[in-house]
C-alpha cells in the first residue's frame, strides 16, 4: 500500500490486525464500534465470529489462543459491551493467556459525561489486564496496536485491552507498519533467554546427589511454546526422574509416559501428592505454588531443596521460598541444561533413584482413582474414562467447565500432547468450556473439539451454541448431568455437614430439546449400557452435539487434599474414616 | 557554602526508622498513578505519604516516591509487581540500600492571638532555622525541610504552645540513594 495515504482509525485497526497475521476476531457490535464492523465489512482476510453474548467472545479468543498458541483477538463495543469482558480477562489474566480486546468508546468530547453506554473502561479493566490503553490521538493507533500484540505475547502472557473512542475510529491518519516503530524494552518486557552457568551447574549437582527428585510441571511449561514440552521430556528422560503436572500442566509431559505420576494438588492422585510431600529435590518447572498445589503451606514438602523456573519474578518466592530461581524462559533455559549435560556427557545414574521409583509403584498401586462402576448408574468417572477411550486414536482438544467434571476430566481423561486441554485454572470461570470449544475449533478446523461440562456451567454461557450452529463448528459438549453444582454440594457435604444450600439444580431444560431448539443434535444416555453408543453417535455426527449423560447424583471427586490439610492428609474416597483434623480451619479458605 | 556533609557518617534515615519508602521511575502517562496506587489498595494497603513530579522532560519520565507500612515479604512482592507494570522503569525500596538520603519540605500556617504567642513561636522557628514565607495581621507561614522526623519535632514543639492555629502542607519523604 501507499504508506502516505490516510487511513480512519478503524481502517488502521484492520490493516495492523492484518500485519499482525490475525485471521480470526470474536465479536459483537455495538454503537461505539460500527466504524471498525464497517472496516470489517467487505474484507476478506479476516474472519469475524459473532458470538451471543460478550462473555463467549472473550472465553472463546481465550480457547483459540490457547489451542494455536497465537494471540486470541476479540471486539467488543462500549458500556455494557465493555463490561461484560471483564470476568474472561480476568481468566486470561489469571491463567497468563495472551489476548487482545479491542473495545469501542463513547467520542471524546463525551468522555465523563454519563454518555449513552458510556464507563470508565480502562479504569474497570485496569486491575484486570496486562495493559490497557485509552486511544485518544488516532496518530498513535498503529504504534498502540502493536505494541499491545508485544506486550500481550511476551514475558508472562496476558490480556491486553485497547479502548478506542469512536472520533478516533473515524478521525484520519497515515498508518504506520510494525518494522517502522522501535518498541521500547522497559514496556515489553521479554523473558530473558540466557540462563547462568552457575544455576545449570547447581541444578545438576544436585540432581546427582538427589535420591527422592521430582519434577512438577505448570502451565509456564505450556506458555514456553512446543519446544519446551520437548526440552522437558528430555531431561526428564536423561535423569529419571518423575513428572508430576499441574492442572495446566497437563499434557506438557504425556500422560501416557513412563515418568508421569499424574496430576498433584487438591484433586492430584496419591503418588504424586506424596512424592512432593517426601522428596528430597522438587523442580518446579513453570508453576507458582497455588493454594490448589501446595495444601497446607508449613507442611508443604518439607524436606526439599526446590528450584523454580518462572518468567514472572514476582512468582518466586511468594507462597513457597525455593533455594534457587531463575526468570529465563522455559524453553532456552531447558535447552541449555539438555546441552550443557550432553557436551560434558553428564550421566546420571538411575539406580540412585530406584528406591524413589519402587516407594512411588507402591503409592500407586493404592490404585487411587478406582471407582466402582454397577450395573445401571452412570459412574462420571466411567463416562470419561469411555470418552477418553473411544476418541484415542483422534486428534483431540479438551475444553471445560468448572466443578467436578472438570476435576474427573482432568483425572480421568489422558493428555499425551500440549495445547489440547483447555480449562479454567486460576480463576475457575464457570460458563467458559463452551465458548473455548467455539476458539479452539476455529483455530483448529480439523481437530475433534469436545467441551466436557457440567449442566450448571453449561448454562452459564448456552447462548453460544447458536454460534456454533452459525459457524458450522462441530463442537461436542459432554455433559455429565447430576442435578447439582456438584463441587459446591461436594464441599457443603464435607465442610458444612451436608447441608445443601441452594445447590440442587431445580427445573433444568431438557437438553436434547434444548440442542434441537438451536438446530443442533441433543442425545442422552440414561444408564450405562448406553454409554458408549451415545459417545459413538456423539463422535460420528459432523455438527454441534449436546450430549446429555445422566450420572449419579452422590459422587464426589477424590482423592481429595481438604482445605487447610496437607498433602499426606488426603482423603482417598467416598468411605475414607478419617476426616480431616483441619476441619473447622479450613472452612475459612477456599 | 561548605561542601561538607550534614551527615556524619553515610546513612539511610528510612533504613532506621523502619520506614518503607518505594522509588519509582515511570513513564508519565495517563493512568499510571492508578496502576501504582492499584497495587497498594487491592492489597488492603495504605500508601502514608505520596509524590510525583516529572524529572525528565525529554525522555517523558517522572518519579514516583511513596511511604507505606507493611510485612517485608508484602513490599517485596509489590517491588516484583511495579516492576511488572508496562511503565515502570525501576522500582526500589529505599530503605534497602546502604545509603540512601531523604528530605521533605512543609508550609505551616500559624494564626496567634497575643504577643507572648508570637514570641515562643519565633523562638521555635528560630532554632528550626525556618524560612519566614509571608508574616502579616498575627499569621504567619514558616517553610521548613530536612528529614520527616525534623518537621515532626518541629510540628510536635508548636503544639506546646496554647491558643495557636496550625495549619500543615507537606510534601512527603523524598529520597535519594547514593
Amino acid at each position: 500500500m501507499n504508506n502516505s495515504k490516510e487511513l480512519n482509525g478503524a481502517q488502521i485497526v484492520l490493516e495492523a490486525l492484518k500485519e499482525q497475521e490475525v485471521d480470526t476476531i470474536f465479536g459483537y457490535p455495538g454503537g461505539a464500534v460500527l466504524p471498525i464492523y464497517d472496516a470489517i465489512f467487505g474484507q476478506n482476510f479476516l474472519k469475524h465470529v459473532l458470538v451471543r453474548a460478550e462473555a463467549g467472545a472473550v472465553h472463546a479468543a481465550e480457547g483459540y489462543a490457547r489451542s494455536s498458541g497465537q494471540v486470541g483477538v476479540l471486539l467488543v463495543t462500549s458500556g455494557p459491551g465493555a463490561t461484560n469482558v471483564v470476568t474472561g480477562l480476568t481468566d486470561a489474566l489469571m491463567d497468563s493467556i495472551p489476548i487482545v480486546c479491542i473495545t469501542g468508546q463513547v467520542p471524546t468530547h463525551l468522555i465523563g459525561t454519563d454518555a449513552f453506554q458510556e464507563c470508565d473502561t480502562t479504569g474497570i479493566t485496569r486491575p484486570c489486564t496486562k495493559y490497557n490503553y485509552l486511544v485518544k490521538d488516532v496518530s498513535k493507533l498503529s504504534e498502540v496496536i502493536h505494541e499491545a500484540f508485544e506486550i500481550a505475547r511476551s514475558g508472562r502472557p496476558g490480556p491486553v485491552l485497547i479502548d478506542i473512542p469512536k472520533n478516533v475510529q473515524l478521525a484520519k491518519s497515515v498508518y504506520k507498519p510494525r518494522k517502522e516503530i522501535s518498541f521500547r524494552p522497559h514496556r515489553i518486557k521479554s523473558g530473558s533467554t540466557d540462563i547462568s552457568k552457575e544455576f545449570i551447574e547447581n541444578l545438576i549437582s544436585h540432581v546427582k546427589k538427589s535420591t527422592k527428585p521430582v519434577l512438577y510441571v505448570g502451565g509456564g511449561c505450556l506458555n514456553s511454546g512446543p519446544k519446551a514440552s520437548e526440552e522437558l521430556r528430555k531431561f526428564a528422560e536423561l535423569t529419571n526422574i518423575p513428572v508430576t503436572t499441574t492442572l495446566h500442566g497437563l499434557g506438557c509431559y504425556p500422560g501416557n509416559g513412563k515418568l508421569s505420576i499424574g496430576m498433584l494438588g487438591m484433586h492430584g492422585t496419591y503418588e504424586a501428592n506424596l512424592t512432593m510431600h517426601d522428596c528430597d529435590l522438587m523442580i518446579n518447572v513453570g508453576a507458582r505454588f497455588d493454594d490448589r498445589i501446595t495444601g497446607r503451606l508449613d507442611a508443604f514438602s518439607p524436606d526439599s531443596i526446590k528450584f523454580h523456573f518462572d518468567i514472572d519474578k514476582s512468582s518466586i518466592n511468594k507462597n513457597v521460598n525455593v533455594n534457587f530461581s531463575t526468570n529465563t524462559d522455559i524453553a532456552h533455559a531447558l535447552s541449555a541444561i539438555n546441552n550443557y549435560i550432553s557436551s560434558n556427557n553428564i550421566e546420571f545414574n538411575h539406580n540412585q533413584i530406584s528406591n524413589w521409583w519402587n516407594q512411588i509403584k507402591e503409592w500407586k498401586s493404592n490404585d487411587c482413582l478406582k471407582y466402582e462402576q454397577g450395573e445401571e448408574t452412570i459412574k462420571p468417572q466411567h463416562a470419561i474414562s469411555r470418552l477418553n477411550e473411544l476418541t484415542k486414536n483422534k486428534d483431540t482438544i479438551v475444553t471445560t467447565e468448572v466443578g467436578q467434571h472438570q476435576m474427573w476430566a482432568a483425572q480421568y481423561f489422558q493428555f499425551n500432547k500440549p495445547n489440547s486441554w483447555i480449562t479454567s485454572g486460576g480463576l475457575g470461570t464457570m460458563g467458559f468450556g463452551m465458548p473455548a470449544a467455539i476458539g479452539a475449533q476455529m483455530a483448529n478446523p480439523e481437530a475433534l473439539v469436545i467441551d466436557i461440562a457440567g449442566e450448571a456451567s453449561f448454562l452459564m454461557n448456552i447462548q453460544e451454541i447458536a454460534t456454533a450452529v452459525q459457524y458450522k463448528l462441530p463442537i461436542k459438549i459432554f455433559i455429565l448431568n447430576n442435578e447439582y453444582m456438584g463441587m459446591v454440594r461436594q464441599w457443603q457435604e464435607l465442610m458444612h455437614g451436608s447441608r445443601y444450600s441452594e445447590s440442587y439444580v431445580d427445573a433444568l431444560p431438557d437438553f436434547v430439546k434444548l440442542a434441537e431448539s438451536f438446530h443442533a443434535v441433543g442425545l442422552r444416555a440414561k444408564n450405562v449400557s448406553e454409554l458408549d453408543e451415545t459417545i459413538n453417535e456423539m463422535l460420528s455426527i459432523d455438527r454441534p452435539v449436546i450430549a446429555d449423560i445422566w450420572v449419579d447424583k452422590k459422587e464426589n471427586v477424590f482423592p481429595m487434599i481438604p482445605s487447610g490439610a496437607a498433602h499426606n492428609e488426603m482423603l482417598l474416597s467416598q468411605y475414607d474414616e478419617e476426616k480431616p483434623e483441619n476441619q473447622e480451619k479450613g472452612k475459612v479458605l477456599v | 557554602m561548605s561542601d561538607a556533609s550534614v551527615y556524619p557518617e553515610p546513612n539511610n534515615t528510612f533504613k532506621q526508622s523502619k520506614r518503607n519508602v518505594l522509588s519509582i521511575i515511570v513513564d508519565n502517562e495517563p493512568g499510571i498513578l492508578a496502576r501504582i496506587v492499584g497495587l497498594f489498595s487491592g492489597r488492603g494497603y495504605n500508601i502514608e505519604a505520596l509524590n510525583v513530579t516529572v524529572v525528565d522532560i525529554k525522555e517523558n519520565l517522572s518519579r514516583i516516591t511513596l511511604e507505606t507500612i507493611g510485612e517485608q515479604k508484602v513490599i517485596g512482592q509489590i517491588i516484583a509487581h511495579l516492576e511488572k507494570l508496562v511503565p515502570v522503569h525501576s522500582a526500589i525500596n529505599l530503605a534497602d540500600l546502604n545509603e540512601s538520603y531523604e528530605a521533605e519540605i512543609s508550609l505551616i500556617k500559624i494564626i496567634y492571638e497575643n504577643e507572648d504567642q508570637n514570641l515562643k513561636t519565633l523562638a521555635l522557628a528560630d532554632i528550626y532555622r525556618t524560612r519566614t514565607v509571608t508574616k502579616k495581621d498575627g499569621i504567619v507561614i514558616y517553610e521548613i525541610s530536612g528529614t520527616s522526623e525534623r518537621v515532626n519535632k518541629f510540628l510536635d514543639d508548636l503544639n506546646g504552645i496554647n491558643g495557636i492555629k496550625v495549619e500543615i502542607v507537606r510534601s512527603g519523604p523524598i529520597g535519594l540513594g547514593v
